[in-house]
């Protein structure tokens, strides 16, 4: 038996035209959907799941009860449970910051004794692209972050993983289980949802789950960060249109290249 | 998409979601390339599997592995699918509700076994033969003729604009039972590779380009007697398929009105002619609020007939009055939609006349808009004007 953990994340898609409401967007201006990152980790649990004969895929969120669409969405694709995290202390915080997140994932991942936990890389809205390290850290797990090519050794115990790096260098590693992987986009063609799995999804079992189900109170959530301020950064437009056959639009090119330092050893 | 009097504020989640997936499904697998596809006059036939693994046909009914989800959320599967195009929802409205359907309801268990599985994940295609080249508004004056010989049958005759046909595996063949009592309409499955069977393409269409269209010719092809549909007999065994079909058609054209009201939208907003968005001038902000009222009327037809046919009460005559006013209305606001992208909207680049011409094919087949004026006009009057 072995069992996977998914951490999902509900993220607030915005517009391409939008308004700024104070240390927000204005909800007009809002969609809600599964992170995308998610998506992909979600079907890597499921695909592991369906190659092999006893594993279970749970699927954690923090949000509110709206969420529970996007994490039925995730039930929809096959995971087999999931549980949502969510208080009315929850509505005073403008801000969950990561190291909230960390204590609150690391104590499901404590109850729930996983194998292996999936996470996304980093959520669409905010954007810390933090937490799947953070919950490794905390719990003691072994990691490996922006994973986009996973390889399962479930009876030795070992994941194979290809990590993309800076500048695209790749590496190849293996982690011992348990671990916690963050999953990058492309690792796999995340399916649609069946009719099927939508209908079988409303029957599967979404566990509440409170700060005090937890073991903590209200304090969890306290941040030293805090939100000041809401803007959209100036952009500058900084194109140069060369002009001219190929031969002389290469030399201009070349010579800007070779101005930035390209080929410089 | 438009939903001015927030009807969809009221579905619940498991709609909400069959909603979002067939929307995104159509985004991202249907509109890409439809437009290559019907200048091509082709079917993107890889979406065959694809949509059945999704379970999109026939997904109202229950059992064989099909998921049984309510009539509203058929309805919103088959609006999306046509906002994507009329060919796609086609393909999806022949194999659920002209093929999977009459099985379903009037075959055998043999026959629900053999085919509704194969057919829901598409591994098998369907198509359903009723119109023949001398009659298409009155399908009971059919000549096809099935003949009673031992424990076969022996078919024989022409079938004409039949969605599929030339990819089909098994056809539902409308025919007179000539060797009965007098000789009532049966359906048969026939398979497309018996010997005697002809399914040549239609090719010069104008409209529904990203639809396969064929014949099916029958020349005296041998069935077993096992292939009659043994549960139904007249011409209520073709039609009952027909109004399971056109209740997805009144739906699936408010999805085509919908694609052209946002697509004219969104131009109106962007094209500037005159130093401002031509959406700034009142003509065309009235084809705007015309549009919009025209689709929310008919959308709120399509969900009171919704309502209605998952508590059993839905007359065929309500749906003909949906399939005749939805379709008329998605037929006359695409060509306002195609009107306001000027000569942009003669392209394929933008869905409206794709839509329109679509609809001409919407607007003549499951029923003209004629002949659902007339059975409409029979029920208001209690008299037939085409007996
Ligand atoms: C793309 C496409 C796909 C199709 N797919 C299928 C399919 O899968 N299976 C299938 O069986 N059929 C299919 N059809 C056939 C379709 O159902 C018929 O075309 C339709 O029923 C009309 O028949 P007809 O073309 O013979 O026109 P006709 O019946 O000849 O009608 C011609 C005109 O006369 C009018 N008219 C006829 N009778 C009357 C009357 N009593 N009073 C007043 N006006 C009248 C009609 O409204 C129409 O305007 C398809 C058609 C098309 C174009």
């Amino acid at each position: 038996m072995m069992k996977i953990l998914v951490t999902v994340k509900e993220v607030a898609e915005v517009e391409d035209d939008f308004e700024i409401d104070g240390l927000g967007i204005d909800e007009a201006y809002l969609e809600y959907d599964l992170n995308e990152w998610d998506d992909y980790a979600v079907e890597e649990a499921v695909q592991i799941a369906e190659a092999g004969d006893d594993v279970e895929v749970v699927s954690v969120t923090i949000g509110p009860e709206r969420s529970e669409e996007t994490i039925r969405m995730a039930l929809a694709k096959g995971a087999d449970r999931a549980i949502r995290v969510w208080d009315d202390a929850f509505e005073s915080v403008d801000l969950l910051d990561v190291a909230a997140k960390t204590r609150l994932l690391a104590a499901v991942v404590e109850k729930e004794d996983p194998d292996l936990v999936l996470t996304g890389v980093q959520a669409a809205d905010d954007g810390f692209g933090a937490t799947g390290v953070s919950v490794a850290d905390e719990v003691g797990f072994e990691w490996a972050a922006v994973v986009n090519e996973l390889d399962l050794d479930a009876d030795g115990g070992v994941a194979n993983v290809r990590r993309e790096l800076e500048g695209g260098v790749e590496e190849l590693t293996e982690v011992d289980l348990p671990a916690v992987l963050t999953i990058q986009t492309g690792i796999n063609e995340p399916r649609y949802a069946s009719l099927r799995g939508i209908r079988q999804a409303q029957r599967k079992e979404i566990a509440p789950m409170s700060l005090d189900d937890l073991g903590f109170d209200a304090s969890a959530l306290d941040s030293p960060i805090a939100l000041t301020g809401m803007s959209e950064p100036e952009s500058e437009s900084d194109a140069t249109l060369f002009e001219g056959d190929a031969e002389e639009t290469a030399a201009q090119l070349a010579e800007v290249l070779r101005e930035k330092g390209v080929g410089a050893q | 998409m438009l939903d001015y009097v927030d009807l969809e504020a009221d579905l619940d989640e498991e709609e909400r979601m069959i909603r979002d997936t067939a929307r995104r499904f159509v985004e991202e697998k249907v509109k890409p390339d439809i437009g290559d596809h019907y200048e091509a006059g082709t079917f993107p036939e890889e979406l065959i599997t694809e949509m059945g693994e999704l379970g999109f046909y026939a997904p109202n009914l229950d059992g064989y592995g099909l998921p049984g989800v309510g009539e509203r959320a058929y309805g919103l599967l088959m609006q999306e699918l046509e906002a994507g195009d009329a060919g796609i929802r086609s393909m999806a409205s022949v194999q659920g509700a002209l093929v999977m359907y009459p099985i379903h309801a009037f075959g055998s268990d043999e026959q629900k076994e053999r085919w509704l599985p194969e057919l829901g994940t598409g591994d098998a295609v369907g198509c359903f033969g009723l119109t023949e080249p001398q009659h298409g508004s009155n399908p009971g004056g059919m000549e096809t003729r099935a003949e009673a010989d031992g424990d076969e049958y022996v078919l024989n005759g022409s079938k004409t604009w039949i969605t599929n046909s030339p990819i089909a595996d098994v056809a539902v063949v409308w025919a007179r039972e000539t060797s009965a009592e007098e000789s009532p309409i049966r359906g048969f499955l026939v398979e497309t590779d018996r010997d005697g069977v002809t399914t040549n393409k239609i090719d010069d269409k104008l409209s529904m380009r990203a639809s396969i269209t064929g014949e099916i010719g029958l020349n005296d092809v041998r069935i077993p007697e096992e292939n009659v549909l043994p549960g139904v007999s007249g011409l209520k065994g073709p039609l009952s398929c027909l109004t399971q079909a056109r209740f997805g058609i009144a739906w699936g054209a408010v999805g085509s009105a919908r694609d052209c009201f946002e697509t004219a939208r969104e131009y109106a907003t962007d094209r500037e002619q005159f130093g401002g968005p031509i959406a700034r001038f009142q003509i065309q902000q009235e084809k705007l609020a015309e549009m919009a009222t025209q689709i929310t009327t008919s959308q709120l037809l399509a969900y009171r007939l919704a309502d209605l046919k998952e508590r059993g009460d839905l007359r065929p005559e309500q749906v003909s009055m949906a399939k005749r006013n939805n379709v008329r209305m998605a037929r006359d606001q695409a060509r306002i939609a195609r009107e306001m992208l000027g000569g942009n909207g003669i392209t394929t680049d933008y869905s409206p006349m794709r839509h329109l011409s679509n609809l001409e094919t919407v607007y003549t087949y499951e029923g003209t808009h004629d002949i659902h004026t007339l059975v409409l006009g029979k029920d208001l009057t209690g008299i037939a004007a085409f007996e």
